[in-house]
């Protein structure tokens, strides 16, 4: 049976938009799109669309806003927090097919593509000029673009280059009443309400992009990279303390602990020291700069305990380390059959206060904890092991995980530094927010999509609707579910 | 609350009643009275950009926030700092400097101009070639709504994606949003050394080409700046000793080799180089133009016909963003300003009035076109704002 809403009549007309081959409702077809990166939380949507044009997109909104139909939009679906989780009586906007480079302008270093091009693609088409885009999540071989704009996303060298926000200079975007809008553009400055910055990070909940303009950067003369291994993550954290008293701000400070530094070293051997805590400094800008500071960097790792300093002496030796980094979530799986990210933040001073309790959490629990870091910034990725043929193991692991978050929030952090809200977190929102926080939020979601249909159930505790929804009153999916009231 | 006095005037206009709440408690019954009474409410800082946007018709609440002037928190160890939005930004970086940290925001009259009036409006100045805007460095913000409830986004720590931008959204809506009380910034470490390399320019070609050398080097600048009259360029190179030193020895050899030479300007004299920088006319109008940086000797040339050479024109050469100063009767300004919009197609430029005598405010369209977002913008001040209480028609897009 066809959910409420998503019938026959309304599939031939999106069929039309975007043609027979590109409207999927089989059940089996479907089974890929139940999810995003947080396999957990699953949702059979009452169908996917793959439109090949921005106008498709537009049109598929304006059907969905004229049947009040509630609708996802989703890229490659590397998502940690569930925000592209389908909506059971909604539509499924897969965004892959958009995955066009548009326009290359070196000159005004600026780069404008489709939402579906992955992240890597955009440095690969200006690195022959000596150019790259700087936000750089650990999932940037596979992740899209348009994904990156909705979570917002970082990476390790946001310490110092900043988030997808920095980064977006225009849109082209689908309201959800099907308007399209083009905010910002690659100029600076555009006037007007900063509507772009909100609308980057929203997690998929105010409009549907469909064209994005970024800022590329001019590759930096020189880069270096030093591993150092420390008998504890309080001396990792001591060294990191005292770069930033010297008024050192490195491209990347990446701390990982004994279980993340073994796991990564089965999974791809990057000859990390066997050691309780490792950092990964990476400084880049002139030579001058970058020479000058480092000599300072190392000083203060062997004055704070570093035992094996290495440093990298060429690109190879500086990919092998990243590989290290980046791939410390996946190796996780080797030891351990399952395991749960954690994505919190703290103020990076309380770094040795926030492991002590996590520590002492592991203990308690009985369940291992990996822990790596962006250090520079206080971002934590706890990863929590369990296994699933242990009856309650997976349930201990959230319960783990969450009381993580409350150390995060009792720390003065925040709930999630690049993974987002989502589905995952949307219950903690008002820990970490007051109700008039969440309400001035709303006010917010509710300029852009009166009537609820943008990615609904996301990010907020409790789904609340706008009221003055334009149009002859329709119950909502979600209040005929009894899971909201009309405000 | 007080009533107005002539001393409390904005251009001319006497408030009926004058706020100066001390506390965020004291501003959400200043606002609660505004919207119980339908009062009209002016948030005024230290009052450096009253004159900005599109003239007053009346106020009802001059709301001042001389009072809330406290650096609340520096958080030396995790950069950050939060303000509230009364301070000074230079007796707030007079502050942080004590662990050689500041807010890297230099907008010009800077001396006075307080931070919820630099956030409010988004303003910057050359540093921001290197730092960014107030948008680039806010990560926390506490207003009061126009309803006089508190609201909060962002946070105290530089990474957060939990919850809607309001921080940014905050940024430059030019309080017709709320009363910003407090913002929290990221903050810069302090440099050990500065220089800065002046270089006289025949013509706009030569401003292109060798601002889109610099651009393309690996030279990194925290300032890159044009001037004119005279046309210059100013690099500004801040860092270690060894790096500012090696960056200016490279980029005179890259000066030399156009045929062009620069003057080094280092310790007392750079410090009073920049600030003076920018100083607006006394009378005049100032317009805030953006391009595309390589369409920006084509748009200085086109000022040059459309002003006749009456004009003087400084900023970030690396962004394409610049201050215009204009002299001239409402209609000569006008026609200036519409004539630059014309080359400004959307998205790829923009020529906002900031300031200028009052008649040529009012009878000029003061942001230009906004675009197919203004809906979505109205759209956003209708519910945090339904009665249009706040910096009543002087928002972006008159919201």
């Amino acid at each position: 049976m066809l959910p409420y809403g998503v019938n026959a009549t309304f599939l031939a007309k999106l069929e039309e938009i975007v043609g027979h081959a590109y409207i999927l409702n089989d059940p089996n077809e479907l089974l890929t799109y139940e999810s995003d990166g947080l396999a957990r939380l699953h949702a059979k949507p009452g169908c996917v669309l793959l439109p090949g044009s921005a106008a498709d997109v537009q049109q598929i909104v304006r059907q969905c806003h004229q049947h009040r139909i509630p609708f996802v939009a989703r890229g490659h679906g590397t998502g940690l927090s569930g925000g592209a989780l389908p909506h059971p009586d909604g539509v499924l906007i897969v965004l892959s097919r958009l995955n066009r480079i548009l326009e290359i302008d070196i000159a005004n270093q600026r780069v404008t593509v489709e939402p579906g091009v992955i992240n890597l693609d955009v440095t690969k088409c200006v690195a022959p000029q000596g150019y790259y885009y700087a936000p750089d999540p650990s999932s940037q071989l596979i992740c899209s673009i348009g994904g990156n704009v909705a979570e917002n996303s970082g990476g390790a060298h946001c310490l110092k280059y900043g988030f997808t926000v920095h980064h977006v200079v225009g849109v082209e975007a689908v309201l959800p009443d099907g308007e399209m809008v083009h905010l910002g553009g690659p100029a600076l400055d555009a006037p007007g309400l900063d509507v772009l910055a909100a609308l980057v990070g929203s997690e998929g909940t105010l409009a549907v992009v469909t064209k994005v303009t970024l800022r590329i950067l001019r590759a930096p003369e020189r880069v270096r990279t030093i591993l150092a291994a420390f008998e504890s993550t309080d001396a990792a954290g001591a060294a990191v303390s005292e770069f930033i008293a010297a008024g050192i701000i490195p491209a990347a400070v990446e701390m990982m602990d004994r279980l993340t530094i073994e796991a990564a070293e089965a999974a791809v051997h990057p000859n990390f020291p066997k050691a309780e805590a490792v950092l990964i400094v990476e400084l880049d800008g002139t030579q001058s700069e970058v020479d000058g500071l480092f000599e300072i960097v190392e000083a203060i790792c062997r004055r704070t305990g570093g035992t094996e300093i290495h440093i990298a002496k060429n690109n190879d030796e500086r990919a092998r380390i990243w590989r290290g980094r980046k791939a410390a979530f996946a190796a996780m799986g080797r030891v351990s059959p399952n395991y749960y990210v954690q994505d919190g933040v703290i103020p990076r001073t309380k770094l040795s206060e926030v492991l002590g309790r996590i520590r002492a959490l592991e203990k308690r629990s009985g369940l291992r904890i990996g822990n790596v870091f962006h250090a520079g910034d206080g971002n934590l990725h706890p990863l929590i092991c369990y296994d699933e043929q242990i009856p309650g193991q997976g349930d201990l692991a959230e319960k783990v995980g969450a009381e993580i978050l409350q150390y995060c929030i009792e720390a003065g952090g925040s709930i999630t530094g690049e993974h987002g809200v989502g589905v995952d977190k949307s219950a903690y929102m008002a820990k970490m927010f007051s109700e008039s926080d969440l309400d001035t939020m709303q006010k917010l979601r509710c300029a852009f999509d009166p009537a609820s249909l943008c990615n609904p159930g996301k990010v907020f505790p409790t789904p609340r609707l706008c009221g003055e929804v334009p149009g002859p009153y329709r119950q909502h999916p979600a209040e005929r579910a009894g899971l909201a009231e009309r405000m | 609350m007080r009533e107005g006095t002539s001393a409390d005037a904005v251009e001319g206009i006497i408030p009926k009643f004058v706020a100066e709440p001390a506390s965020a408690e004291e501003v959400t019954a200043t606002l609660e009275q505004a919207a119980r009474d339908r009062l009209s409410v002016v948030t005024r800082g230290s009052g450096t950009k009253l004159g900005w946007g599109p003239p007053l018709q009346s106020i009802d609440i001059l709301l001042s926030t001389a009072r809330l002037n406290k650096v609340v928190a520096h958080r030396h160890g995790d950069l950050t700092a939060t303000i509230e939005s009364g301070a000074t930004l230079a007796n707030v970086n007079r502050e942080l400097a004590a662990h050689r940290q500041w807010i890297p925001l230099d907008p010009y009259s800077g001396d006075r101009a307080t931070i919820g009036g630099i956030v409010a409006t988004n303003d910057s100045g050359p540093r921001r070639h290197r730092y960014g805007a107030p948008r680039d460095l806010i990560i926390g913000v506490e207003f009061a709504r126009a309803d006089g409830v508190i609201a909060r986004g962002g946070g105290i720590v530089v990474k957060n994606v939990a919850g809607y931008d309001l921080p940014r959204l905050m940024t430059g809506s030019f309080g017709c949003l709320g009363v910003i009380l407090t913002a929290t910034f990221k903050l810069y470490p302090l440099t050990a050394s500065s220089q800065t390399l002046v270089v006289d320019l025949r013509d706009t070609r030569q401003l292109a080409a060798l601002a889109g050398s610099i651009l393309a080097s690996h030279l990194t600048p925290t300032a890159l700046e044009f001037q004119t009259p005279p046309l210059r360029l100013l690099l500004r190179f801040e860092s270690i000793d060894a790096s500012v030193q090696q960056q200016s020895a490279t980029a005179r050899q890259m000066i030399d080799s156009a045929g062009l030479s620069a003057r080094t300007v280092t310790g007392d004299d750079e410090a009073e180089l920049w600030t003076r920088y920018g100083a607006p006319r006394a009378a005049g109008a100032a317009v805030k133009v953006s391009a595309m940086p390589t369409e920006l000797a084509s748009t200085l040339t086109l000022l040059d016909r459309l002003a006749a050479g009456n004009y003087s024109a400084n900023g970030r050469a690396g962004l394409g963003v610049f201050v215009l100063h204009l002299d001239g009767d409402a209609a000569a300004l006008e026609k200036i300003v519409v004539g630059l919009r014309e080359s400004l197609p959307a998205g790829r430029g923009s020529a906002v009035v900031m300031k200028g005598p009052v008649d040529f405010r009012k009878q000029v369209d003061v942001w230009g076109p906004i675009g197919d977002g203004l809906p979505l913008m109205k759209a956003v001040k209708q519910r945090f704002d339904p009665d249009s209480l706040l910096n009543r028609g002087r928002g972006p897009g008159g919201l």
